[in-house]
Formats: C-alpha cells, sequence, structure tokens
C-alpha cells in the first residue's frame, strides 16, 4: 500500500514537528510545574523569534548565524519582560488570574504583530547552505532537516541535564513540588521563576527559526494553534515532567504528520482534531499522563 | 545574657482571622525551648513567622541582636535560622542526596557541604543506604530524619523543629529526642513546637504554653510540670 520509504520520510518529517513541539513543551511544563500557569504566551515567542530572525538576517542581511544567536538572546529578554511585566504582581492570587492574563497578552502580541507585519504570510528564505538536498535509498532530506533535529536533540539533552543535575534545575524541581519548603531551604523563588520564563522563552523564540526554516512560510498568527498543540504535548506527557514534554511532543508531531500521510486524503483536513483526539485517549486510559505523577492537591 | 532570639509582642493574622496576639518569647543561646499547646493555637505560626514565611501584623523579632521582622525568608535562612518544617515537609520526589543538597543551598563551598553530606550519612546511616531513592519512598521515621538532617546541612545556629514526633512509634520518638540533644550538644539552639508535650518538656530549658494565640504560661520545666491544670490537660494525668 505505502512504501518503507514514503513511510520513513514522512515519519520524518513528523519527527521534524515534534522537535518543534518538543522544544516549546520545555518551556511550558517547567513554568506550569512552578506556577500551575498554562502560559499561552508562550505560543506567541515562536512567531516572535520567527519574524526577529527574518527581519535580522532576510531584511537586513546580517549572516543566520548572527540571527540565530541574537533570537536567543531576544528570547531571554522577551521572557524575562514576560515574567516581571505581566506576572510577577499575579502570584499568590487566583490561578485564573494568571491564565487570563497569558491568554490577553497572547493576544496583545498577535495583534501587535499584525498592525506592525501586516495580516500576510511572509516568505521565510533560507541560505543555500541550509537547503543542500541529500537523496538516500529511503530518505530524501535537506540539511536543515538534519540541524533541526540535531541541535533539537542538543537542546534537549542539555535542558535535560540542567534539570537534573544543575543546582538550579534541583532548585526549580523543589520549587515546583512545594513552594514554601522551597523558600525555607532559602531559594529565592522569583530567581527561580525568572529562570523558567527566560530559559523556556530562548528556546521558544529559536524554535521560530526552525519553523520559518522548514516550512518556508511565517505569519502572525503562526503560534496560537502550535502553542495550544504544545501544552497538548505537555498534558499527554504528563504535566510538570521534562521527559513528559518531549515525549508528548514527538507523538503528537508523528501522530499529526502520519494521519495526513497515512489516512485517505479527505481526513487531512482533521489533522487538529486528530491530535486532541489523542489528548483525550491519553487522558482517559492515563489521567496524569504518560508520565505524569498524580497531583497533590494543593492547599 | 543576650537571647539569641527574642520576639516581642507578635501578632499575626489570616486574613481577618488573628493567629497570633501579642506573643514575646525568648530563646537564650544553647537552650532547648519549647512551644506546648494545643492544635491551633498557633506554635506553628510562630515558627513560620520567625521563618519570615508569614508576615506579623504587629511585634518584633531581634536575632542575634539584628530586627529581622522584616527580612526575606533566603537573608534569615543565610543568618543561619533553619525550620524543619510540619509534616516532615520533605521533597517527596526528590533523592535523599538531593534534599540534604537543598539544605546547603544558600552556600556555595562546595568542599564544606560534600563533607557536611558525608557527616549527615554518618549520623543517619540508613540515608545513605537509601542515598540515590526517591525521598517519597522513606518511612515516616527516615523521612523525619532526613528533613532534620536537611536542616543541619544549612548550619543554622538557630533551628526551629516544628512537630518532630508527629505520627512516629514511641521507639522511633526516643530515638529522635537523643539525636534533638546531641545537635544541641553540637552548638545548635533549639525552638521546638511539640503536642506530644512529655517528651519536649522533659528535654528543655524552658517552656511556654500556647492557647489561643497567647502566652498562657511560661517557666523551667519543673514549675510547668507541677502544675495541677497543665498536668490533666496536656501531659495525660
Amino acid at each position: 500500500m505505502f512504501s518503507l520509504g514514503y513511510v520513513l520520510q514522512q515519519t520524518m518529517n513528523g519527527v521534524i514537528l515534534g522537535c518543534i513541539y518538543s522544544l516549546l513543551a520545555l518551556g511550558m511544563t517547567v513554568v506550569y510545574g512552578i506556577l500551575r500557569l498554562i502560559n499561552f504566551a508562550h505560543g506567541a515567542l515562536i512567531t516572535l523569534g520567527a519574524f526577529f530572525v527574518y527581519f535580522v538576517s532576510i531584511s537586513y542581511g546580517f549572516p543566520f548565524i548572527a540571527g540565530i544567536f541574537l533570537v536567543i538572546g531576544f528570547g531571554s529578554l522577551m521572557g524575562l519582560v514576560l515574567d516581571i511585566v505581566a506576572y510577577r504582581k499575579l502570584r499568590g492570587g487566583p490561578e485564573v488570574a494568571l491564565l487570563i492574563t497569558s491568554i490577553g497578552f497572547y493576544t496583545f502580541i498577535e495583534n501587535f504583530l499584525k498592525l506592525i507585519v501586516s495580516p500576510q504570510p511572509y516568505a521565510f528564505k533560507t541560505p543555500d547552505y541550509l537547503n543542500i538536498l541529500y537523496r538516500t535509498q529511503l530518505l530524501t532530506f535537506r540539511s536543515i532537516d538534519l540541524f533541526i533535529i540535531v541541535s533539537s536533540i542538543a537542546i534537549m539533552i542539555a535542558f535535560s541535564l540542567f534539570i537534573k543535575k544543575s543546582k538550579m534545575g534541583i532548585a526549580m524541581r523543589a520549587t515546583a513540588e512545594n513552594l514554601e519548603v522551597a523558600n525555607m531551604m532559602g531559594i529565592e523563588i522569583n530567581k527561580v521563576i525568572s529562570v523558567a520564563f527566560v530559559l523556556g522563552s530562548a528556546i521558544a523564540a529559536f524554535t521560530g527559526f526552525f519553523w520559518g526554516a522548514k516550512y518556508g512560510q511565517i505569519s502572525y498568527d503562526m503560534g496560537f494553534l502550535t502553542g495550544v498543540k504544545a501544552f497538548v504535548a505537555v498534558v499527554v506527557g504528563g504535566v510538570g515532567s521534562v521527559p513528559g514534554a518531549m515525549l508528548g511532543g514527538f507523538i503528537l508531531g508523528v501522530a499529526e504528520i502520519l494521519s495526513v500521510a497515512l489516512l485517505p486524503t479527505r481526513f487531512a483536513e482533521y489533522r487538529d482534531g486528530i491530535v486532541f483526539a489523542i489528548l483525550i485517549l491519553v487522558l482517559l486510559i492515563k489521567p496524569s499522563g504518560i508520565m505524569g505523577v498524580k497531583e497533590e492537591i494543593r492547599v | 545574657m543576650i537571647p539569641l532570639l527574642k520576639v516581642k509582642n507578635l501578632s499575626v493574622k489570616y486574613g481577618v482571622i488573628p493567629a497570633l496576639q501579642d506573643i514575646s518569647i525568648e530563646v537564650k543561646t544553647g537552650q532547648i525551648v519549647s512551644l506546648i499547646g494545643a492544635n491551633g493555637a498557633g506554635k506553628t505560626t510562630t515558627l513560620k513567622t520567625i521563618m519570615g514565611i508569614l508576615k506579623p501584623v504587629n511585634g518584633s523579632i531581634v536575632y542575634r541582636d539584628e530586627d529581622i521582622t522584616r527580612m526575606p525568608t533566603p537573608q534569615r535562612v543565610r543568618k543561619e535560622i533553619c525550620l524543619v518544617p510540619e509534616g516532615r515537609g520533605i521533597f517527596n520526589r526528590l533523592t535523599v542526596r538531593e534534599n540534604l543538597f537543598l539544605g546547603a543551598y544558600h552556600r556555595s563551598d562546595e568542599q564544606e557541604i560534600n563533607s557536611d553530606l558525608e557527616k549527615s550519612y554518618s549520623l543517619f546511616p540508613r540515608l545513605k543506604e537509601r542515598e540515590n531513592q526517591i525521598a517519597g519512598t522513606l518511612s515516616g521515621g527516615e523521612q523525619q530524619m532526613l528533613a532534620i538532617g536537611r536542616g543541619l546541612m544549612s548550619r543554622p545556629k538557630l533551628m526551629l523543629l516544628d512537630e518532630p514526633s508527629l505520627g512516629l512509634a514511641p521507639l522511633v520518638v526516643r530515638e529522635l529526642y537523643e539525636l534533638i540533644q546531641e545537635i544541641l550538644k553540637q552548638g545548635v539552639t533549639i525552638l521546638l513546637v511539640e503536642q506530644n508535650a512529655t517528651m519536649a518538656i522533659r528535654v528543655s530549658n524552658y517552656v511556654y504554653l500556647i492557647e489561643t494565640g497567647n502566652v498562657k504560661l511560661e517557666g523551667i520545666p519543673k514549675e510547668i510540670e507541677s502544675l495541677e491544670d497543665v498536668r490533666k490537660v496536656y501531659l495525660g494525668g
């Protein structure tokens, strides 16, 4: 029915989309773990990052390498600004206030972008060295595909090690489990939260470049559904779990692409619905997500 | 002698509900001072306020001659105060080693931290065996040892112990109290909160009886024990 090459090819596309979801999910899961905040504004970071690289490297012609490094700095800064301007004052208040604020900030950023860059999609042209075509017997891919997969895995490993081994990472996990006791240990909670926002946002903004380079087109609203799906990945993997977020991202990416590639064409338009069907299915079988721990009730 | 800790006219409210009203207590260096009293009397609230987790509406906390009433908690930790919270308050999802390590969070003397870690393990050999285990899998007694061990990792001058014997078997409680006296010998001053008053009074130098947010009685253990009312209500006859 389908050749092995075709299935492998599509799986690879799914893995690439999965990389993007996973990287976004990382930032969302650590922030959720500590603040119980579904940070919708996180999705805006991928859009901001994509346009940032567009302006730096395509409009102004700086080398792409420079654009990539600058977008990491830009994302970090935006994360810090969001943390301090949007959320810090609301801490200790009802969790729903944080949620509404994050939706508000997402909407603000999206509309702001719509105003300054226009509602039209932008073509994201990358230099030739990112578009070298490789053909093997089973797979055809571009250098950018390889770059996305390799650097995503590198980021994920680095991030996991940071969370697992570093002093700040341990403090982050402690804060996620019990904020009050973490404070008693002398951990400055605000600092831990800022680090979570900065790292997550830097990664998300960087992911914006992947999106542009892979799909060749960026638009002011690209972050919305992507952000929502990244959060679905977080929930599927188990809220608050870093390996879970990555796993959830890959499951979602691969399932989304394969559902389009392998199901009859008339199902293609349901690709987003399929993502949510997976969510519902996973939650029915394991309510805490694949790698999630049962949530204790927080007083 | 100047007290290590002097709490004066402290009042704390939960919303509009008063939790502490004009509490004054003193803890002298090298002593064990205990706060006893019924559930909900305000003992835990007192400790949390000394640690800066709760903010007082009134009164002052002076520690080593310095007013720390408005100081943020992490700074108090650096001033060598530590709170071993009620119900252990260990990080269940972290390993034993990570828990201990977090006790020393404010310190940066890595070699000293490692030697303190070894010291904790020699004090609590069972923690060494379970070093890489998730703390949530420990028994109640082991969790309490971990909480105290974690507290010691911060090298405190003043340790606030909240209900350490809660939910522990009598044999473990005895072991625990031996440990508390050992900690005292190492130069750590202890402010102890207990519902299990018999044990607490036995090891203390001075006792405060707290009732509905107030100091009802205070004195040396002998005086307190000899009071008929106290015996009946708090010491089980």
